[in-house]
């Protein structure tokens, strides 16, 4: 597949807004995973702006596509995402974690068009694409494909690996996992906290295809999505083993673990997004909120 | 003789599986002894292996919910209650999904099998999981209409199935609702309010006492979790002396619901059989019944301990 030069360019400035909304969300909201959803930035724009099939005006149509976020605390990039595409208006974002509002902190399916499972606890993300990916077959639904993005400390849940052996043993090939392997878990590096090499050959002997990619390089993304969707390699389910760096775009972030869940404050986001803006030769923009004082005051003044 | 409840489970969801289309069966490694191997039979296509991984079967069950299917992931009620409460409460309770879930091998008479799987803290559990709803059917005719009534209730439910034989309870044309309670005998002297198999050996008690001139009210909620709180606290004002009996921990059990609505509404002297806060060991079932105080002289005893206690407080 040849990607379209105008499709590259629409992915990269969806992944920079992704990040940028991220960061904005997550200082409003004074709570979130930065590391974990810059990490996720181009795997989400490449999903949700050229592979997936949705509908934004009919996020329930049967036909759809699933993505289950089964690292849920990367909500505020799913969220972004979201609103992008049209599912809700791009301002509801700065009510993230408000109460009452539809953006939970970790991802409710009852309360946020677009968003397919309800998460938190890692681990549970992937039997429940699993449940989703024996439905389509009982559907006879061949044309659609279920999605599951994991985090790389996640794969230390047994879970995952119940489910592993579960969509190898029915021959899932209508599923897609994909693992945002960032290096860096919520208190340190992989290799420190707990081994996970080699994961490819864990997800070979469950019965996978596995394919792997640097996860910020868009167009080999949408190369490896194009053929993780095409082609089917033996009736297996596929695992994307993608490449990332925790944070990446901030120097500050980029596989510091203490970025894992932190909120900036107002001045500190500010200096963030203009870094972010630099970094990815976009024109600077700081805190959209800088100057509200209702923001500061519930940043600086609140609980 | 009726049949064992554990048949009747797997009788009623291959008649449920005729008339919906949509309902699957999950199993981790224990349909003979479930007797989900019945729908197994009946429908092999509509019936999902998914081996010895609960947590990893719940979850399936929220995608398939997801996708328009009534699943029923099928184990014993220890692991459904413990092993996967995360997945259970997170996967499924919290975005309401439309997930039957029975509990197998509950309480006494599971048996020789010991304390890992003697199901005694699933009702507490499971009731204090936001959106579930919970049932523990007092003879086959009641399972049956859970069964249903779980089918027709959109949202999670826990019910429990007995493996034993339990004696007819219920009229014929009775109905289970979500909330309702039935009164199965009258009488003002003290309440006695069973659920699953203990209701039985609230009937017998009140034929022990009824030869000491005690007149109770026999109260069954089938329906633990919503409760019927208006029908056991109208006891409770005439009688003033409750004793709840279940075949679970009274910790957070039917005991825990009874206490919390005569709290609020209706206090009462309170007895509360069940098994008290402890493991249940292997055993014989009527050894381990004496041995945890759950037979229906316990119940009567209770019953005299709790109206005499209401007279020392007049």
């Amino acid at each position: 597949m040849r990607v379209k030069p105008e499709d590259l360019v629409l992915v990269e400035e969806q992944a920079y807004q992704i990040r940028r909304l991220s960061l904005e969300m997550i200082t409003c909201g004074r709570w979130g995973h930065v590391g974990g959803a810059f990490s996720l930035a181009e795997i989400l724009s490449c999903l949700y702006f050229h592979e997936l099939k949705l509908d934004p005006q009919n996020p329930q149509w049967e036909r759809r596509d699933r993505c289950v976020l089964s690292k849920a605390h990367a909500s505020p990039a799913l969220y972004a995402a979201l609103a992008l595409r049209g599912f809700f208006p791009v301002e509801e974002l700065y009510t993230y974690c408000e109460l009452g509002g539809r953006l939970e902190g970790h991802t409710d399916m009852t309360r946020t068009p677009g968003v397919e499972s309800s998460g938190g606890p890692l681990g549970q993300g992937l039997s429940i694409a699993v449940g989703m990916a024996l439905g389509f077959r009982l559907r006879e639904q061949p044309g659609n494909r279920v999605y599951c993005l994991l985090g790389d400390g996640e794969c230390d849940e047994g879970q995952v690996w119940e489910a592993a052996m579960s969509a190898g043993h029915y021959h899932l090939d209508n599923l897609i996992a994909i693992v945002d392997y960032n290096k860096v878990m919520a208190k340190g590096f992989i290799w420190d906290l707990m081994s996970l090499e080699p994961l490819a050959a864990k997800w070979r002997a469950f019965g996978w295809e596995v394919l792997e990619v640097d996860g910020h390089d868009v167009e080999a993304l949408l190369q490896v999505l194009h053929e993780a969707r095409h082609v089917r390699v033996h009736g297996q389910p596929i695992a994307i083993i993608a490449h990332t760096v925790k944070g990446k775009g901030l120097e500050e972030a980029e596989f510091n673990y203490q970025w894992h869940t932190q909120a900036p404050d107002p001045d500190t986001a500010d200096a963030m997004l203009r870094e972010l803006a630099r970094n990815y030769g976009r024109p600077e923009e700081g805190y959209s909120k800088i100057n509200d004082p209702d923001a500061k005051e519930k940043f600086y003044g609140g609980e | 003789m009726p049949e064992e409840m554990r048949d009747a489970f797997g009788h009623t969801l291959v008649e449920l599986g005729h008339e919906f289309p949509n309902i699957l069966v999950l199993d981790a490694d224990l349909h003979t002894s479930s007797k989900a191997l019945y729908f197994k039979k009946a429908f092999p296509d509509r019936f999902i292996q998914c081996g010895i991984a609960e947590q990893n079967m719940f979850g399936i069950a929220a995608g398939l919910a997801m996708q328009g299917f009534i699943p029923f992931p099928s184990t014993f009620a220890v692991f459904a209650a413990k092993r996967a409460i995360d997945q259970v409460s997170i996967s499924i309770s919290y975005p309401k999904l439309n997930v039957k879930i029975p509990g197998s091998y509950v309480g006494i008479p599971t048996s020789r099998a010991g304390a890992s799987h003697n199901a005694i803290e699933d009702v507490a559990i499971m009731r204090a999981t936001p959106h579930m709803r919970v049932a523990d059917p007092g003879d086959n005719r009641e399972l049956r209409s859970v069964m249903r009534a779980a089918v027709l209730t959109p949202g999670p439910i826990y019910f429990r199935i007995t493996r034993y034989t339990l004696p007819d309870l219920m009229d014929e044309g009775y109905e289970f609702a979500w909330g309702r309670g039935v009164r199965l005998a009258e009488g003002s002297d003290v309440t006695l309010i069973g659920t699953g198999m203990m209701t039985s050996f609230c009937l017998q008690a009140a034929e022990l006492l009824a030869k000491d001139g005690i007149h109770a009210d026999v109260l069954h909620c089938g329906s633990i979790k919503p409760i019927d709180a208006d029908l056991i606290a109208a006891s409770a004002r005439k009688t003033r002396a409750v004793v709840t009996a279940e075949n679970a921990s009274v910790v957070g059990g039917l005991g825990s619901a009874i206490a919390e609505v005569l709290g609020e509404r209706a206090p009462a002297v309170l007895r509360r059989i069940g098994v008290q806060d402890e493991f249940i060991h292997s055993g014989g079932i009527t050894e381990l019944l004496a041995h945890h105080h759950m037979t229906p002289a316990d119940i009567a005893a209770a019953a005299k301990g709790a109206i005499a206690m209401r007279e020392a407080l007049r």
